[in-house]
């Protein structure tokens, strides 16, 4: 029950996040000065998360293992060289079994 | 979702060309997500949560980060005002995708726009902004664009969640599912810093993000987010080049001059 609840309650939440511009903007602009924030909001959103997602535990900070790591890095990589972003995991798997493989 | 496509017949080709146009640039992200969405599918089998919220939580929450860690603190005991909150933090970036797309479907009825707003979501952000800024979609062209790609998206993403959890914990860990997810996002990272104001954004809010490590109910990466969005608009003002991107209202604006 608990469960439902706490699921139905994040769910509504990150329903009114996605509704909320399309309701308040309406037929009305955004003013310019935020043109530039916006495209901004991507790269600063996701920094934060794959750094939250993989240098912290348990709220402490904590390395990576090192597959983990070479993956992300030569996705990262391959992903910047080649502009493809499926090319993080065809990429990025293979290097973290064998980097598993020889560690 | 595709009642959208209100046509008349002169357009109907041509949206019917932007809807597949729509989920065809979203396919490599698609591709993505769906071992990403396999890894939390198999995640929720493992844990000791009742399969039924578990499999709503696919649909309901439609954003994988928080999903992964709601179930995980769900599975850990945490108590539920807690949870929600922290989910809720991790997904507020939402709000921020909500104002970028939000702009290009303003002039839809306003039960139009309440359908748009639900698939909402990074991938979606990615592969729509950049396009309708070409400038060349008309209003029912980026509707058509827009569904295409959701439609997709979000298809694959409860195919591959909800057929992971039904399969189990049968997959081995060694194939490594666990890393998808923070894959997935370091694929969408290097995608999204198209130039040094994106690279100073990520870079700061990604040293924000472990340097609050501390801070209550998983704030740290929507106060993370915040600072990097204001560090790389202040890198813009300093940059001597100036460029012009279009804006939804079709004119074009002077930015970072």
């Amino acid at each position: 029950m608990t469960g439902w609840l706490v699921i139905l309650a994040i769910g509504l939440g990150s329903y009114v996040f996605r509704a909320s511009m399309f309701v308040l903007l309406g037929d009305r602009e955004l003013p310019a000065w935020t043109t530039t924030p916006m495209t901004l909001v991507a790269p600063a959103a996701i920094g934060a998360m794959v750094v939250s997602m993989t240098l912290t535990h348990d709220g402490r900070t904590q390395l990576p293992a090192l597959p983990e790591l070479a993956a992300m890095v030569a996705g990262f990589v391959v992903v910047r060289r080649t502009g493809n972003v499926m090319h993080a995991i065809t990429v990025g798997l293979p290097v973290f079994w064998l980097v598993s493989a020889i560690v | 979702m595709t009642a959208l496509l209100h046509t008349g017949p002169a357009g109907e080709t041509r949206a019917r060309s932007a809807f597949t146009e729509g989920a065809r640039d979203i396919t490599p992200m698609v591709l993505g997500v769906v071992p990403f969405g396999m890894a939390i599918g198999a995640t929720a089998g493992t844990l000791q949560i009742d399969t039924g919220p578990a499999l709503a939580g696919a649909p309901l929450i439609l954003a994988g980060a928080a999903q992964l860690t709601t179930l995980q603190m769900l599975d850990a005991g945490v108590a539920p005002v807690v949870i929600v909150l922290s989910a809720l933090m991790i997904n507020a970036r939402l709000l921020l995708y909500s104002a970028s797309i939000a702009p290009w479907f303003r002039h839809e009825t306003l039960r139009r726009r309440l359908v748009l707003a639900a698939p909402v979501i990074d991938q979606l952000h990615f592969t729509c902004v950049p396009r309708f800024e070409r400038g060349d979609l008309d209003r029912e062209g980026r509707l058509a664009y827009y569904s295409g790609a959701a439609i997709w998206l979000v298809g694959a993403w409860l195919t591959s969640q909800t057929s992971a959890m039904l399969v189990g914990a049968s997959v081995p860990d060694a194939v490594g599912l666990r890393v998808a997810a923070p894959l997935a996002l370091v694929g969408l990272l290097a995608k999204s810093m198209t130039d040094h104001r994106g690279v100073v954004a990520a870079i700061v809010a990604g040293v924000v993000a472990v340097v609050g490590t501390g801070i209550p109910f998983h704030s740290a990466v929507l106060v993370a987010a915040l600072v990097g969005i204001a560090a790389g608009t202040l890198a813009a003002r300093h940059t001597a080049r100036s460029d012009a991107t279009i804006t939804p209202t079709g004119g074009n604006a002077e930015v970072a001059s």
